[in-house]
């Protein structure tokens, strides 16, 4: 259905036709940055222009050059290798939360929507619980019982992003068991179980994988903030997180030691954002009228 | 952050290492003394004017006979509370609320003259009840490992309500100094019931206000029976972030950083006329600690090959600005037996290499656990980083301070092979290299009968052994100092009386004015 | 509807009786000895044991929880066991800070928002429309932390126009208390306000193309009557939502920002009890903001509620 425009309050049309049409911005961009920011960690499984934990006093606090790329830290640490492994650090971290509040978020958010009523509320009220807990406040009361680590961060991060999961899968699954086709399958008798697969998760699958992008922005974002008070990554493991917190004191002197991990933060961040926004712009289901 | 903290190890944030101790305004005896920069000594009329000192690491408590942490007496002593004797910026034993005092020929009978007029902040008068009341006190009620300094007083005994009689259960050289510090405080027998809260003393200042994760208050005591100080007011805002700390001085939020602890961060005070820097020693040696428990450390070649792997100029370069002196031992420079023992075990990679391999240590890996403190987490990684050039795998992992690395690093079964502290305390081998329980697990026969004969012997004598006690250590390799922190002070220029080294627990207050 | 409200109560108070066994469960399994490490190493093992029978440690887990409960509820939960001073006064004083800070940079994310989500919408598909969406997209990938740090250097020490940080009670010194308020609630406040501007620019999108606008156009409202009367209201459903939601990433975010401008807040109060292992204090503290995120959902489904007709009776 293609509507006219209204002039002065933009234009309702048929998104499908219009993402067909459009070149998507967001997309475009976020695939971009989230891309560069993965060849950097992969490129640095192989080589990074420096050892990043080598520490070197004859080249404290070196500006920008031909040698060291983004200059070196108080340590003599090359700042660009260390950018790098950090890269490492950000994708771990964020895949291992992503990947476990994904895991146990879809399939309680399916159930909520499929299984009896209660359950569906059950599920509803525990994430709305768990909401209550943020990603830090989870990582720092675990990382006080079992000691702060990368692993603990990743934990409560994941945990912390369950909710999130499970609520836009239980939306997307109301949606879509709400659609003719899917009432037809049920009134021939289908069970439930079948229709799950056959019909919700793939229709589902989009809007989850756009939480992932977005949550995965967020998990970055916790990890930085973790690694900023100390409660994340061990001192060994380049952090983009701690980059920033050993740089306060050198603000100075040389700022650009808080400026560049910040800028690769915001990247990660942003792209992740953009790369999500761009997915949703795509599968926004309020639109998928007839399918 | 302080809670916790053990014993005589003052596990402090670098800052309470660099706790200035500022030297004695001798009131009562009459004799005057000049600040070290030859400013005349404060009026006896104080001002109407307000002091605001940043540090770090505030105090959990204010009861230092329960929390071992170095930030309550850094506070409390010398400005709340007083003892009987206190230092000069010398490091001489000066009379403080004791006018004078005679010691037997057999140094077993110590007798003081009290001041006369000391009045306690709740109203009751100084006597020496209240005197004999707080040694019981330590012996008695005090937690705090530093209590084992009163071990050696059988008695004491109020003879006149001015004249106090000690008597020891033998000679002792240690103990007339350790009255300078915290366990030689004097408290109101009526005015203990909260001194976690509300401390009570006979100091030139009076607690007022404690705003928990900000500030303390202390205000002039109109009753003091000494000279007044030149500040009425004086706040010590406590900061987490070091780099907090310098920017609230710029912004004018302090007019004193009491001590440094992001030293890059000096850069931006130099050229500054309307500032001034002051640096000099503390009695923080920052302790790479080897635990004598764990295997490879019980090989003196080990850890000969250890020190002799670190270059120590290049590490305080790297990890505090280069700020700090190089101590060979465990002695700072102001201290009467200091030496420079640098030299015992000098850098050299090659030779650190061939020791392991005759060893037959060339796969070593040892654990290096490090407190969450600054200095730590930052010359960790140097320390690491050069016993990784002699072959040696290092892991790190950083212990939140001070609850995680008391657990695992201080208390039994002390999980760690190597780790990093400031200990700030005055002369405190005895209790560090004396006593094989405590973290280090170092156990040296000889050490031990030195350190008693030191204590017992005539002073020149406990000169002579300390010096030898610290050569031992040194070349023993019983840990290894990578440093001395500094006193770091950078305050408005116009302030005067700041010290230029740290010798004791206490930030002596009333030296400071404003001129 | 009352039946709805009471139900979401009953949830509510049910979330409340979880968490709070959650808490107490949680931090009942830290290990170490708090008796020990509030008194010290060296400590003996008598005065460990009276320790920990003044605090109670020897009695059985569910009477430790019951007796922790109770205090909370009435308003007394207990003495800290580092500094023996009461908890309460502590979480009084602290959450005023933190308040003040949130609500601060709840105003601030408000006033960029709305405008500048609305502005958004409409120029949605323009050149300034994407520019606006570019520059929000760069605020919500700032970390408030980031923020700060680069807000203390160019405003506190480069301009010295601000302080760096610190508190001073409104009532006390009015003035410095804004000047110190200034940057932390900007550095909330900035990073919060391009989050939201981002859900307002997506309601308002929505809104736009909703039947109903059509409807007002059809009736004859100009566009931007159609939009201030119907398209609005609705637009703030999800806003008011959000709002609500971000009330916990605010709280967090205050965390870190009071570490950064050293402001003694919640978050501080928190940090600095878990370094000294002061479990009641962690408790009282963790407990604390948990109630009030779960409260303010609470409302702010209350207000979902009224604000949108269509599920009064979902």
């Amino acid at each position: 259905m293609v509507d006219r425009p209204l002039r002065g309050l933009g234009t309702a049309v048929d998104h499908r036709d219009v993402a067909r049409r459009r070149v998507n911005p967001s997309l475009v961009a976020g695939t971009l940055l989230v891309a560069l920011v993965v060849a950097v960690a992969l490129v640095s499984f192989v080589w990074t222009p420096y050892a990043p934990s080598r520490v070197d006093p004859s080249s404290r606090l070196l500006d920008l050059s031909a040698e060291h790329w983004l200059g070196t830290d108080k340590f003599g640490r090359d700042v660009a290798s260390q950018i790098m492994v950090g890269a490492r650090t950000t994708i771990f971290v964020g895949v291992i939360a992503v990947g476990v509040a994904a895991v146990f978020g879809v399939p309680l958010g399916v159930l909520a929507a499929m299984g009896p009523r209660w359950l569906g509320q059950l599920v509803m009220r525990t994430s709305d619980l768990v909401l209550a807990f943020p990603a830090l406040l989870l990582a720092i009361m675990f990382g006080a019982v079992y000691g702060a680590s990368t692993l603990t961060a990743m934990i409560a991060i994941g945990i912390a992003t369950i909710p999130s999961f499970a609520r836009i899968t239980r939306a997307a699954t109301l949606q879509v068991l709400s659609r003719e086709y899917v009432l037809a399958a049920r009134v021939a008798g289908r069970r439930r179980l079948a229709i799950a697969v056959r019909h919700v998760l793939p229709n589902v699958s989009s809007l989850v994988i756009v939480q992932v992008s977005v949550s995965f922005a967020i998990a970055v974002l916790a990890e930085a903030a973790l690694s900023f008070l100390g409660l994340g990554t061990p001192l060994t493991t380049p952090s983009w997180g701690r980059m920033l917190q050993e740089s306060q004191e050198l603000l100075s002197v040389a700022p650009r030691l808080a400026v560049v991990p910040g800028i690769a933060i915001a990247i990660a961040v942003l792209g992740f954002n953009l790369l999500g926004d761009g997915l949703r712009d795509r599968y926004d289901p309020k639109l998928e009228r007839a399918s | 952050m302080e809670s916790g903290l053990i014993g005589s190890t003052r596990a402090a944030a670098g800052a309470l290492a660099a706790a200035a101790l500022l030297g004695l305004a001798a009131c009562s005896a009459g004799s005057s003394t000049s600040s070290p920069d030859g400013t005349p000594p404060p009026s006896g009329e104080g001002s109407e004017e307000a002091l605001v000192l940043g540090l770090v690491a505030e105090p959990a408590t204010l009861d230092f006979s329960q929390d071992a942490g170095a930030a309550i007496p850094q506070a409390l002593l010398v400005n709340v509370y007083e003892g009987l004797v206190k230092l000069d910026q010398d490091g001489e034993i000066v009379a403080a609320l004791a006018t004078d005092w005679e010691v037997s020929d057999d140094g077993l009978t110590y007798t003081f003259d009290l001041v006369e007029d000391a009045i306690f902040t709740n109203g009751e008068p100084f006597t020496a009840d209240d005197a004999a009341f707080s040694i019981e006190r330590v012996q008695n009620d005090w937690a705090v490992a530093l209590k084992s300094a009163m071990d050696v007083v059988a008695s004491a005994e109020a003879t006149s309500p001015t004249e106090l009689v000690v008597t020891l259960t033998g000679p002792s050289n240690n103990w007339l100094y350790n009255m300078t510090t915290r366990v030689g405080a004097m408290f109101s027998e009526s005015g203990v019931d909260d001194l976690a809260n509300t401390p009570i003393g006979t100091g030139p200042y009076a607690f007022t206000e404690w705003n928990r994760g900000d500030s303390i208050v202390l205000t002039r005591n109109p009753d003091y029976w000494g000279d007044a100080p030149y500040f009425n007011e004086v706040t010590l805002r406590y900061f987490d972030d070091p780099t907090a700390l310098n920017s609230a001085l710029l912004t004018g939020t302090i007019d004193v950083i009491t001590t440094v602890q992001a030293p890059e961060g000096l850069a931006q005070f130099e050229g500054n006329e309307d500032l001034q820097i002051i640096e000099g020693t503390t009695n923080g040696e920052v302790v790479l600690s080897f635990n004598h428990r764990s295997t490879p450390f019980q090989d003196l070649r080990v850890r000969q090959a250890v020190r002799q792997a670190i270059d120590h100029q290049a590490l305080v370069d790297t990890c505090w600005a280069g700020r700090g002196d190089l101590i060979g031992s465990m002695v700072p420079p102001t201290d009467p037996w200091y030496e420079d023992l640098t030299d015992v075990a000098p850098y050299d990679p090659d030779e650190a290499t061939a020791l392991l391999t005759a060893a037959g240590q060339t796969d070593l890996t040892l654990r290096l656990r490090l407190p969450s403190l600054p200095y730590a987490t930052s010359c960790g990684q140097v320390v690491a980083s050069q016993l990784e050039d002699v072959g040696i795998t290092v892991e790190v992992d950083t212990l939140e301070f001070p609850a995680q690395w008391l657990a695992q690093v201080f208390m039994a079964p002390n999980d760690y092979d190597m780790s990093i502290v400031a200990h700030v305390e005055p002369r405190d081998i005895p209790p560090i290299f004396g006593d094989p329980t405590y973290y280090l697990g170092y156990l040296n026969p000889e050490v031990v009968e030195m350190l008693e004969a030191a204590d017992l012997g005539t002073v020149d004598e406990q000169v002579t052994i300390m010096q030898e006690v610290a050569r031992t250590l040194s070349e023993d390799a019983a840990a290894d100092w990578l440093f001395l922190l500094p006193n770091l002070v950078v305050a408005d220029a116009d302030i005067t009386g700041l010290p230029e080294n740290a010798i004791g627990e206490a930030l002596d207050l009333t030296l400071l004015a404003r001129s | 509807m009352l039946l709805r409200v009471l139900v979401r109560a009953g949830v509510l108070l049910a979330s409340l009786a979880v968490s709070s066994v959650v808490v107490f469960g949680f931090l009942a399994a830290l290990p170490g000895d708090p008796a020990r490490v509030a008194l010290g190493v060296n400590a003996t093992e008598e005065s460990v044991a009276t320790l920990r029978t003044e605090f109670g440690l020897d009695r059985p887990l569910r009477t430790q929880y019951v007796d922790w409960v109770g205090g909370m509820l009435t308003g007394d939960p207990g003495r800290s066991y580092v500094s023996k001073a009461e908890i309460g006064l502590q979480l009084a004083d602290r959450m005023q800070v933190t308040l003040w800070l949130v609500a601060a940079a709840t105003v601030i994310a408000v006033l960029i928002a709305l405008p500048a989500g609305t502005l958004m919408a409409v120029r949605h598909g323009k050149l300034s429309g994407l520019v606006l969406a570019g520059l929000s997209q760069i605020g919500v990938a700032v970390p408030a932390f980031l923020a700060g740090i680069l807000l203390i250097t160019l405003f506190a020490v480069r301009l010295r126009w601000l302080p760096s940080g610190g508190w001073t009670p409104p009532v006390e010194d009015p003035v410095m208390f804004l000047r110190q308020l200034t940057l932390p609630a900007l550095a909330l406040g900035l990073v919060q306000g391009a989050v939201l501007t981002r859900y307002v620019r997506s309601a308002v999108i929505d809104v736009l193309r909703e039947d109903y606008l059509r409807t007002a156009r059809a009736k004859g409202l100009t566009p931007e009557r159609a939009l201030w009367r119907h398209g609005l209201r609705n637009a703030m459903v999800p806003v008011v939502t959000v709002l609500g939601l971000q009330l916990a990433t605010l709280l967090i975010g205050a965390v870190v920002v009071e570490r950064v401008f050293v402001v003694p807040g919640m978050g501080k109060l928190l940090l600095d009890a878990v370094a000294n292992r002061d479990l009641l204090l962690v408790q009282a503290v963790v407990m604390v903001l948990v109630v009030a995120v779960l409260v303010v959902n609470f409302v702010v489904d209350l207000l979902y509620t009224v604000l949108d007709p269509r599920l009064r009776h979902g």
